[in-house]
């Protein structure tokens, strides 16, 4: 295992000093979403965004296993699972953030509710779910603390804003990964769709970060380190575990300002925290994420990589690749959402975009995602190459489109054994997005 | 000697009398800007509207002023975040008045004076500024 992720870590290595030596998107998070300019911020900004798409598969059904024939969980449509193309209002987000007292710009507030039909309201059809509510003190030079609950520090894909992601799904691994699902049990129990007890963690938690930024010449320097529950949001915590978060940050500024600035950023972070679970596989265990990556912007050229690990409390998909709550076909055994536990993971992405003019911009991604690294017979490979077009009506709305070939395997397993004929029938997808920010 | 210190007491008289802003005695156009509100994008405004003035007629050509008061004086905040580009101003002969009827408030709410922009200079009272400078030629503009 270290001889393979000294291997990994080599390839990263490589990997970034090649994009060092070319050239995607450097914004600074912490700053953007965490605070307020300085006696220029207004008492209230309203603001939020709009997110309607249409998604569509093949809608192949399971071509092996205990639920063969039936509907395969990764060709249906997030989050309801009930069909394989149509219509959701993803995301709709109302906000509202600024500076209590306009006198006093060490004090700032943000605030946003998610109205649409994700994993944070749950799947129940757009009830209204509180993402973010926080309070920034700006009081002590170099120690900003942000208390509530916020994005945590962490990865590019995760921390960024959510309304300039180019693309409309995430890659595998932040999906899989660091998109944490909250369950009771990990999923053994056979009559039991072991359904998520909430929220997705939506890359959030609450709790309190110290962070600030440094300029020194071009060059801007951040930290962040925090301490929340480690138990998602909307939530109080489940145990005596805290979660801690670190972060860095260094990046060159190129030009511009606001979250599609210009610039040269390298950045590393890591979590850490424990999880209990209450039913099947009751106990405590360990969670750790780590990751390292760069960003780059300048001109009409964008790219992005990041490289992220996982140890422990793996989401390990459902029984089957059918969707929880099914009966499987002999009806012995209910489908169930699994975590395993004790398990490992890495996964990676790049990412590149070219502007061909204002109005016009496509991208290449590709992402690959290894689930189970540490037990042979349950190691998953999902990779994805994406070719996305973005069209910009204004600087504030705009139209994505996404094709993304998709293919996964067992990489231990035999191409004839079930879970390799189940992971062939795998579809490819087609994304449609329209996008206003107000 | 004795004449030379007169002449000092005299200067210093001047500068005292007359603290405010060396106008530009050359100046072909006067313009006096008023910033009063809270809105962010006024201060952009304002602030890109002063540039855009030295931009057209040239910094030698043009007098242009800045009077903050009321909820308008954030501007001048020493920490506001264009303070930047009031730097940049300034070195373009752009002068920034501040009311200090708006600093005697705000020092009641805060607790403390507000510590303003080096280059802001205070005035007793933001709209009698405008006034006076109307009286002298300046043409008055609330972008």
């Amino acid at each position: 295992m270290i001889k393979r992720q000294s291997k990994n870590i080599l390839i990263v290595a490589a990997m970034m000093g090649t994009m060092a030596a070319s050239t995607a998107q450097a914004a600074n998070w912490l700053m953007l979403q965490g605070t307020e300019r300085d006696a220029a911020a207004p008492r209230a900004k309203v603001w939020g965004f709009i997110q309607p798409e249409y998604t569509s598969t093949s809608g192949t059904p399971l071509q092996a296993g205990p639920w063969k024939g039936q509907d395969a969980v990764f060709n249906q449509m997030r989050p309801n699972l009930k069909t394989n193309k149509g219509f959701n209002i993803l995301r709709a987000r109302l906000g509202v953030r600024g500076t209590g007292l306009p006198l006093d710009s060490n004090v700032n507030y943000f605030l946003l509710a998610e109205l649409g039909n994700n994993g944070i309201t749950g799947g129940d059809n757009g009830s209204t779910k509180l993402t973010d509510a926080s309070i920034t003190l700006n009081h002590i030079d170099g120690a900003r603390f942000r208390v509530g609950q916020f994005k945590t520090p962490g990865s590019e894909e995760g921390l960024q804003a959510i309304h300039v992601f180019d693309y409309i799904n995430f890659t595998g691994a932040t999906n899989g990964l660091l998109l944490e699902r909250f369950f009771d049990g990990d999923g053994s129990d056979l009559k039991d769709a072991n359904r998520q007890n909430g929220s997705v963690g939506a890359f959030r938690d609450i709790g309190i970060q110290m962070f600030d930024t440094f300029k020194v010449s071009d060059w801007e320097h951040s930290y962040a380190v925090m301490v929340g529950n480690g138990n998602g949001i909307n939530r109080t915590d489940n145990n005596d575990s805290m979660e801690t978060y670190l972060y860095w940050s260094s990046e060159q500024v190129y030009a511009g300002a606001g979250p599609r600035r210009e610039g040269w950023k390298l950045f590393a972070w890591n979590q850490d925290g424990k999880r209990t679970l209450t039913k099947n596989g009751a106990g405590e265990y360990d969670r750790t994420r780590s990751g390292l990556g760069t960003t780059f912007k300048k001109g009409k050229q964008r790219a992005a990589f990041e490289y992220i690990t996982a140890d422990g409390m793996i989401f390990n998909g459902t029984d089957g690749g059918a969707v929880p709550g099914s009966r499987n076909n002999p009806d012995s055994a209910t489908a169930s959402f699994n975590m395993e536990t004790k398990g490992e993971a890495d996964g990676y992405y790049v990412h590149y975009g070219y502007a061909l003019t204002n109005e016009l911009e496509l991208d290449l991604r590709y992402d690959v995602y290894n689930r189970m690294t540490d037990v042979a017979a349950k190691e998953r490979k999902f990779d994805t190459l994406t070719v996305g077009a973005q069209y910009f009506f204004n600087k504030k709305s705009r139209l994505i489109v996404n094709y993304e070939a998709r293919n996964a395997e067992a990489p231990n397993l035999a191409s004839t054994h079930p879970a390799n004929q189940i992971l062939d029938g795998m579809d490819d997808r087609l994304s449609a997005q329209l996008l206003i920010i107000f | 000697m004795r004449k030379f210190y007169q002449s000092l007491i005299l200067l210093a008289a001047i500068a005292f009398i007359f603290p405010v802003h060396a106008a530009n005695d050359f100046a072909e156009k006067k313009i006096v800007l008023q910033i009063s509100d809270n809105n962010p994008f006024k201060q952009t405004l304002v602030l890109n509207v002063a540039n855009n003035l030295i931009k057209h007629y040239g910094q030698n050509k043009v007098a242009v002023e800045i009077v903050a008061f009321g909820p308008g004086l954030r501007l001048l905040f020493e920490k506001n975040a264009n303070s930047g580009r009031i730097d940049g101003l300034v070195a373009n002969n752009v002068t920034f008045s501040a009311c200090q009827n708006t600093i005697a408030g705000m020092t009641r709410v805060l607790g403390h004076p507000p510590v303003l922009h080096a280059s802001a200079t205070p005035v007793p009272a933001g709209v009698v500024r405008i006034i006076d400078l109307v009286e002298e030629g300046y043409i008055a503009i609330k972008p």
